[in-house]
């Protein structure tokens, strides 16, 4: 039994490990485009400029609306549709171009990190204690060292909890690009149960990998609130 | 401006907040080591007053100054943001409601100006931002959040903030109202020696106490405009008007 | 392309799907709705060692991709289908439709569980002690103050819970269940019309949309006393006490 998840030729260990290092690798490289997005969509919607409040608004709710797998595909092909006629029209002898699934991964991940971690941080700047921020005001500090000084760190606070969150669910969501053909855990998974005829051993192997990556994440992430609540609650 | 030693002018606030006008032209002259005690009933426009003339609330119209540098409003928006930066920084508040910065120790909030506002060496502005704590006796709390402290530890730990800044003037926003009954003398206490020391001080308060036997000069808002305004013992011993009559009644 | 071409030829597929995927959204949900409240009992009123097993469960639950728990079903079945062929299960799990139900329910129950439990940690204690007071059996308690209170605590919540759920059912497609998604990817692959995409998210927008409109129409329901006119009386209060 302990042969199937041997890292040699005849387990699948190595197999799954390789999975897990492109789950890994996405997970980590869209967590910086999805906070970004956030960002950029937070600013937007607690704009004054009525346009780009509603582009915020826009983007966020109708993001939040769709299910997950269904922006994957758009992103995938429509991207690549998009990509493939733009390819055309610059060199018509040229042939078609594959859209890396990983970078549909990440783009399609981004975004719909990007919209919760909207919602997110637009909560954690409502919940900015308004006299913290006049008080660096009235010692004189520019608009800026307001931003960088005072608001940042504590919205950073208030968003942590709700990131961790959105954070769990990215690990989780990656799985989904194993439906676009890339090599994470999950497909990796799929190839070895193909091989061995043993769905059920590799598929809970699958999903006991998760949950520890879910519940490291989670002790790493109550770690890191306990260091941003330092003083705010009574010791 | 005619006298040398005016420190901090208003000339005619006026502020309205969409149909209402909270402030109707209200004009103060502080000199140096002035005390002045501001009254009023709830509504009377006292706070919005304080708060136009450091800018957290932008007069409609008026102007403000400070040694003579005027800064400007016209179409109720402040002609240059960098002056209004520049006047803070030379004006102290301590507000109702502390506003310490909670991600910060006390002896960081205290710091915080000097060193990101004025530019002051770290190792500088921390032995004044000690001295400062002890001098409001909270030596011992450098290390504490401000959420393990009292309200009226908050408080002090709020002056020392403004004092750090080595302000010209300080603003004192109801100082006391938000603290249990038994922890606003130790804040009074402090307020008190900072106007022994000569400081120059404008304060919005509800205690009387304090405005009788601290304030250089006191005055009474009601409904935008001063009313009465003079030395607090002739002021409270012969009110001149009614409203102000009614005031001291109710508050005593 | 013009976009109207593919739902003008598609449009019975997509509406069977959409029916589909509200199926398997309502069924999942509800047998979870009907598991869920007595686990969250157990979880805040039992001893730890009691409590473990829910509590791992509920972990496990909410710390793997609902992906992986459907293709442990789905697939993993097959592992052992001589025993649920010898327990008459197999046709059970044979049929995509009630593994993906299945799946759903169990993922589903698990975030409503640790939802519930938090509404009932939510009632003040106060009102328990007073309907105590009063003399009622604990099972009064429960049935009389602490569940209608949770679940009024707990109904926004619950309702997100749905729509993440309505979200999640299009994972179905991929164990082969026609449902939107599914139908959507199939007119894909005949058509290469990517436009029946973007008819398939505004179609999920309306199920969405619709479910908030009929869940928040409930919400008032449930909760008179929170009317609209009191909150706003209050919060009228509210602001002349904070007036300077």
């Amino acid at each position: 039994m302990l042969e199937l998840f041997s890292l040699g030729d005849t387990g699948w260990g190595d197999e799954i490990l390789r999975g897990l290092l492109v789950t890994a690798q996405l997970a980590v490289t869209t967590l910086p485009v999805g906070i970004l997005l956030g960002f950029f969509a937070a600013f937007a919607s607690l704009s004054r400029f009525v346009p780009l409040r509603a582009l915020g608004v826009g983007y966020t709710t109708i993001m939040r609306g769709l299910p997950e797998i269904l922006t994957l595909f758009v992103v995938y092909n429509g991207v690549g549709l998009l990509l493939n006629s733009l390819v055309q029209w610059l060199s018509p002898e040229a042939g078609s171009i594959d859209f890396s699934p990983f970078a549909a991964g990440v783009i399609a991940l981004g975004m719909v990190f990007g919209a919760f971690a909207g919602e997110v941080l637009r909560g954690a700047f409502n919940a900015l204690d308004r006299g913290q921020i006049e008080a660096g005001r009235a010692i004189g500090m520019t608009n800026s060292q307001v931003f960088w000084r005072i608001s940042l760190p504590q919205v950073w606070r208030f968003a942590l909890p709700g990131l961790g969150n959105l954070w769990i669910n990215l690990l989780k969501d990656t799985a989904l690009v194993s439906v676009i053909a890339l090599d994470d855990l999950m497909r990796m998974t799929k190839v070895a149960v193909g091989v061995t005829k043993q769905p059920f051993t590799f598929y809970l192997l699958a999903c006991l990998i998760y949950w520890v990556l879910s519940v490291l994440s989670e002790l790493v992430l109550a770690a890191m609130e306990r260091r941003a609540n330092r003083g705010v609650r009574r010791a | 401006m005619t006298t040398t030693d005016c420190v901090l002018e208003a000339i005619e606030i006026r502020k309205t907040f969409g149909p209402f006008e909270v402030l109707k032209g209200v004009s103060l002259e502080a000199r140096n080591h002035d005390v002045i005690s501001i009254l009023g009933s709830s509504g009377s426009g006292k706070s919005t007053f304080l708060r136009c003339l450091n800018f957290l609330e932008t007069p409609t119209s008026g102007s403000v100054s400070l040694h003579g540098q005027e800064v400007e409003v016209r179409n109720g928006k402040p002609a240059n943001p960098r002056q209004i930066e520049a006047l803070r920084r030379r004006l102290g508040m301590v507000f109702q409601q502390f506003n310490l910065w909670t991600h910060r120790t006390v002896l960081e909030n205290v710091m915080e100006g000097p060193v990101h506002v004025k530019k002051e060496p770290k190792a500088e502005a921390r032995e004044k931002a000690e001295a400062f704590l002890q001098r409001v006796g909270l030596a011992g709390k450098t290390n504490a959040y401000p959420s393990q402290l009292s309200g009226g530890q908050q408080q002090r730990v709020a002056i020392a903030r403004a004092l750090a800044m080595e302000p010209d003037v300080i603003l004192f926003d109801e100082p006391t109202s938000a603290l249990d009954p038994e922890l606003v003398d130790e804040v009074l206490k402090v307020m008190q020696s900072l106007a022994a020391e000569g400081r120059t001080m404008i304060v919005v308060t509800h205690e009387m106490g304090f405005a009788r036997q601290v304030s250089s000069e006191t005055v009474f808002l009601h409904e935008g405009r001063i009313v009465e305004q003079g030395p607090p013992d002739e002021m409270f011993s012969h009110p001149k008007t009614e409203v102000f009559e009614r005031f001291i009644a109710k508050v005593k | 392309m013009n976009p109207m071409d593919v739902i003008v030829t598609y449009w019975p597929r997509l509406i069977d799907g959409a029916l589909m995927t509200i199926r398997l959204t309502l069924l999942g949900a509800f047998i979870a709705a009907l598991v869920s409240p007595w686990l969250a009992l157990v979880r805040v009123n039992t001893a730890t060692f009691i409590q473990a097993p829910i509590r791992v469960y509920v972990s496990f639950m909410r710390g793997t991709p609902l992906l992986a728990q459907l293709f442990l079903i789905f697939y993993g079945s097959g592992q052992f289908r001589p025993e649920l062929e010898q327990w008459g299960l197999w046709d059970f799990f044979r049929d995509p439709f009630n593994c993906a139900v299945l799946a759903f329910a169990l993922n589903s129950t698990a975030y409503q569980t640790e939802i519930l439990r938090g509404g009932i940690l939510g009632v003040p204690r106060g009102e328990i002690e007073a309907a105590r007071a009063v003399g009622m059996t604990p099972i009064q308690v429960l049935r009389r103050v602490v569940a209608p209170h949770a679940y009024r605590i707990a109904w926004p919540a619950l309702g997100n819970e749905v729509i993440l759920l309505m979200k999640a059912s299009a994972l179905a497609s991929i164990v082969t269940v026609f449902d939107l998604m599914g139908r959507t990817r199939q007119v894909f692959s005949r058509t290469f019309d990517f436009s029946v995409y973007l008819w398939a998210a505004l179609i999920y927008l309306c199920i969405t949309a619709t479910f908030v409109l009929l869940w928040r129409f409930a919400e008032r329901r449930l909760s008179p006393h929170l009317s609209a006119a009191d909150s706003t009386a209050a919060a009228r209060l509210a602001e002349l006490e904070a007036r300077p």
